[in-house]
């Protein structure tokens, strides 16, 4: 207790501090600033982009390992294959490289959505990102992009340093490249989207997570040519186009369109489930209050 | 005013001028479309049966644009997930919440448009960017060109004291610097409405103040409506036009902060008297409510507590006694102690808010006794 001198405290009392700052002002004096929005979606891709970059680089170690690592594991199975099997490892070089590059880009699309979301859950910018004028969906599709662009800047950085190794020649059209290659990632992306919608709900799902990226090995390398079913898993056919776009010079306009329309309808298929599950798993975590819990 | 002195005891929790309810009953008598934030019959309870723990029951209020509001409560009263409630971050079971008269979980985007929330303190942005870089993030991903703002977060960055570090990264900031940057990007990205959950824990003294002067000033000069939330009473005292006391899920109160301490007038008076002996104290002690008797130098100095009316009794009868007044000093309570008796005397709340609120409104006739005993409503029943 304070106190003051005087049989009537009120009379003594600051009225700009202890009984609050409303007598001044009063709460309704001051109309409601209008809000003006000055940017759109382009502000909001290229904001979340930069953010993207910026905080892959303030992490320095982490970055730079990510690329050790995946050019070191490549260069243990190059030069492990020619010692073991020589000339014949060297024929399927080629398959070996572009399969190691779409495991890398793949792998980036899917750990990068995935550790997005706990990052952001652990950071307390989730829920932020959830109140946004833009709403939730076009923001996540915007960190998505982002994870996807800067996973082909660093995988394009490994496949370079692959080729320089083995002194391999690939077909490179990016015209062909790019989009099958999207298209591929796009459904790990999704794949990404739903564990990183079950970590949002149950925080600690990294054993599966984790064993997920060994699966990534089998689906890229899975037989669509023998297995009529098997291309419509994720990331297979994608893969066995890719194989023949890089290795066949193959072109974009010279796939049939059946297996165009299975490439793009498995990627909308994947990404559009891997975002109903994101979307159901957020609800529930909103249900049971842990949206921003980690 | 329920709860004033002069007025009977009826254990009604005091209300805003603006009449607005405190639970439920129809809710706030205030046009929707009007306030700044509005909300209606929320209630949030998480699990189910035996487990069954209610957050939020039947919460009802309205914040007036230009307003700031201070949300007390325990540890547990629910006043974080009544705010993700009305953000829609936590969905509750019952009851709708609208920010400008837009319903926020109906039309969520239209809602964001006007309110963002800074919830956990420090947290919130990203400690690897730099100040500016956050301030821009925040601001482009709630609609703004960044450049187009780069002059008003410029002027935010100077108000708040952080332009010398424009271009540093948080995480190399002080505590009380890091919190200026996240109410820094609540406020990039030009909202109407910010609720503030805890802005001002585990910042000292100084840094404590100068956040203060700042949520005024930016109040003051943006119109913002604030809803803050915390367990500092001063910067409640300091910056709030009206409190909102919660426990155990409820609003048990909802007034001014001027009034609300008004309501405590009568606890207030040290007296000092010489010439008193047992006689005369007994017959003082039987009539009043004096407590703290005690001698000193020949004095006798005591507490009483008494409205004004019955101070003027109890001079009165002083002077009947032939008392020599030797002092009186007013014992001034502060928001704090009228947060531990409406909140049940323990810093934690607990069962007995309503009973004690009752014993306080009943003690401010000066002659009744406090109430005591289990609690007699719903907001004191153990969940």
């Amino acid at each position: 207790m304070t106190t003051a001198e005087g049989p009537d405290r009120g009379e003594s009392r600051d009225p700009g501090s202890a009984a609050g700052r409303g007598q001044g002002r009063g709460p309704g004096s001051v109309a409601p600033p209008r809000t003006e929005r000055t940017g759109g979606y382009y502000h909001l891709l290229k904001a979340v982009v930069y953010r993207d970059l910026l905080v892959w680089v303030r992490y320095p170690l982490n970055a730079a390992l990510g690329l050790f690592m995946g050019v070191f594991f490549f260069a243990l199975m190059f030069y492990g294959g020619t010692l073991v099997a020589g000339q014949a490892f060297s024929d399927s070089i080629e398959g070996l490289i572009v399969g190691y590059f779409l495991w890398t880009l793949s792998l980036g699309a899917y750990q990068g959505v995935m550790s997005d979301i706990q990052s952001e859950a652990s950071w307390g910018t989730l829920e932020r990102h959830y109140m946004t004028p833009f709403g939730f969906g076009p923001v996540v599709f915007a960190k998505a992009i982002a994870i996807v662009f800067r996973t082909f800047l660093t995988s394009t950085v490994i496949l370079a340093v692959m080729l320089l190794m083995t002194g391999t020649t690939l077909e490179l059209n990016l015209v062909t490249v790019l989009p099958v290659a999207t298209l591929t990632i796009v459904g790990a992306l999704g794949l990404g989207l739903v564990m990183g919608g079950l970590s949002v709900l149950y925080k600690r799902i990294s054993n599966a997570a984790n064993l997920l990226q060994f699966a990534f090995i089998g689906l890229i390398s899975a037989p669509v040519f023998d297995l009529w079913w098997a291309r419509f898993l994720p990331l297979a056919q994608g893969s066995a186009m890719l194989q023949r776009a890089m290795r066949d010079g193959v072109r974009l306009w010279e796939f049939d369109p059946l297996t165009l329309g299975v490439l793009v309808g498995t990627a909308l298929l994947y990404v559009g489930a891997g975002y109903a599950v994101f979307g159901l798993t957020t609800r529930r975590a909103r249900r049971l209050g842990v949206l921003g819990d980690y | 005013m329920a709860g004033t002195p002069s007025e009977p005891s009826t254990g009604q929790v005091p209300r805003s001028s603006d009449e607005t309810s405190a639970n439920g009953a129809g809710g706030p008598a205030v046009d929707p479309d009007e306030a700044a934030i509005h909300v209606d019959g929320l209630a949030k309870t998480f699990d189910s049966g035996a487990e069954a723990v209610t957050a939020v029951e039947d919460v009802s209020f309205a914040v007036e644009p230009g307003e700031v509001v201070g949300l007390l409560g325990p540890n547990g009263a629910g006043k974080t997930t009544m705010i993700k409630s009305i953000l829609g971050l936590v969905l509750p079971d019952e009851g709708e919440a609208r920010v400008h008269g837009t319903d926020v979980h109906d039309h969520p985007r239209q809602a964001y448009e006007h309110v963002d929330a800074m919830l956990e303190g420090a947290r919130n942005d990203y400690w690897r960017l730099t100040v500016r870089e956050n301030l821009r993030y925040f601001a482009a991903i709630r609609g703004q060109d960044p450049d187009a703002v780069g002059d008003r977060h410029a002027a935010l960055l100077e108000h708040l004291d952080l332009a010398e570090k424009a271009d540093t990264a948080v995480r190399d900031l002080s505590r009380g610097m890091k919190q200026k940057v996240t109410l820094a990007s609540v406020l990039a990205g030009d909202v109407s409405v910010a609720f503030l959950d805890e802005p001002t824990l585990g910042l000292d003294v100084e840094s404590s103040l100068k956040l203060r002067r700042e949520l005024t000033r930016l109040v003051d000069e943006r119109g913002l409506t604030l809803v803050l939330s915390s367990h500092d009473m001063e910067v409640i005292e300091d910056v709030c036009d009206r409190v909102i006391i919660m426990s155990e899920g409820r609003v048990i109160v909802d007034d001014t902060v001027e009034n609300l301490l008004a309501g405590f007038e009568t606890q207030g008076y040290r007296i000092t008297v010489r010439g008193a002996d047992e006689t005369t104290l007994d017959d003082l002690r039987e009539r009043f409510d004096l407590t703290d008797i005690e001698r000193v130098d020949g004095r006798v100095r005591f507490e009483v507590a008494a409205d004004t009316a019955t101070f003027y009794r109890l001079t009165d009868a002083m002077e009947a006694h032939g008392l020599d007044l030797a002092g009186v000093e007013t014992v001034q309570p502060d928001l704090a102690e009228a947060f531990v008796e409406m909140t049940g005397g323990d810093a934690r709340g607990g069962p007995g808010a309503s009973a004690d609120r009752q014993g306080w409104a009943a003690n401010a006739g000066g002659e009744a006794p406090r109430a005591s005993g289990p609690p007699a409503s719903d907001g004191g029943e153990p969940r």
